[in-house]
């Protein structure tokens, strides 16, 4: 017998909105099948490592570039919003796709600028290394408030970008992005800023995700937002790089 | 040879990470109040003892 009297009356809902675990502890769920940090850091690896796999696809058939990007996009947009618990399928083939995508763009950047891409592929590594290691001595705490700031600047980027877009098909493009002058550098920096710090809150979600012992899903999941933030970066690195070297 | 030192850059970057996330955060991120709670789990209050409570007379008390 529940010491809840309404449970005992009405028995145990089956809403799933109810049933999901918000607003409640993690107790109920096995310790073998919560998250780990261990197995969300394991994962990220093997994501990484199928990125790379396909990037050597991408990099040997640049035809697949555009085609690779839609589906990855698509995955991304259906672990996001449609089934995050389901991410242990989606993830791995969102790598793999965006690894594709990532290998036809290096082709095309290393064409122009021999050694852009190891150099970006390190200065991503390096940026990843350093901020966790800023995270987990407890140098740069995130709060609320470090994560607004950060929503609102990248969904400030994101209506440049989406605008930058929508010009492209009139034949005219936003030079604050596509330039290579100083203001479109400084842009550029700024943009590679808020991804970095953006790595910072994946991390909080994972330690926090650990600590609170939530569903072992979310280790995929975890792996996955560290991905998507990293696959970002290494974008906006690899654009400020050609930008200075081009002028 | 700068080539060379961008990979070694980058293996070691990945060396450090795969090493140093799976170690915990230090007390002074975990153990701090302005946490972003993103489970909508709260912690455990300390303060509250679970039971019957009970009504404390003064008289108890002489």
């Amino acid at each position: 017998m529940s010491k809840h009297s309404a449970i005992n009356r009405f028995g145990r809902s089956a809403n799933p909105a109810f049933t999901k675990n918000f607003g409640s502890t993690s107790s109920d769920i096995p310790l073998e099948q919560r998250m780990t940090l261990d197995g969300a850091v394991n994962k990220t690896g093997i994501l990484l490592a199928l990125c790379f796999s396909g990037a050597f696809i991408g990099w040997n058939i640049p035809a697949l570039m555009f085609p690779a990007m839609i589906i990855g996009f698509i995955l991304a947009m259906v672990t996001i919003f449609r089934n995050p618990s389901k991410s242990g399928s989606t993830a791995p083939l969102y790598a793999v796709s965006q690894g594709i995508f990532l290998g036809g763009v290096t082709l095309f950047y290393e064409s122009s600028f021999p050694g852009i891409a190891i150099q970006a592929i390190a200065l991503t590594f390096g940026i990843l290394a350093s901020l966790l290691l800023c995270y987990k001595s407890g140098l740069i705490l995130p709060t609320e408030n470090f994560r607004l700031m950060l929503a609102s600047a990248i969904g400030g980027i994101f209506i440049l970008y989406l605008i930058n877009f929508i010009m492209m098909f009139f034949g005219s493009t936003i030079s604050l992005i596509t330039s290579n002058s100083l203001a479109s550098i400084g842009f550029s920096l700024f943009v590679v800023g808020i991804a970095a710090f953006s790595l910072v809150l994946d991390f909080d979600f994972i330690e926090e995700g650990a600590e609170k012992g939530m569903p072992k899903y979310m280790e995929w999941y975890g792996a996955f937002s560290l991905m998507v933030t990293l696959i970002w970066l290494y974008l906006e690195i690899l654009r400020l790089l050609a930008k200075i070297r081009s002028r | 040879m700068n080539s060379i030192f961008y990979t070694l850059v980058a293996v070691l970057s990945l060396f450090i990470f795969f090493k140093l996330a799976k170690v915990k955060a230090s007390n002074k991120q975990l153990k701090r109040d302005n946490r972003i709670n993103r489970f909508g789990i709260k912690k455990d209050n300390g303060n509250i003892i679970e039971g019957k409570s009970t009504e404390i007379a003064d008289d108890e008390k002489k």
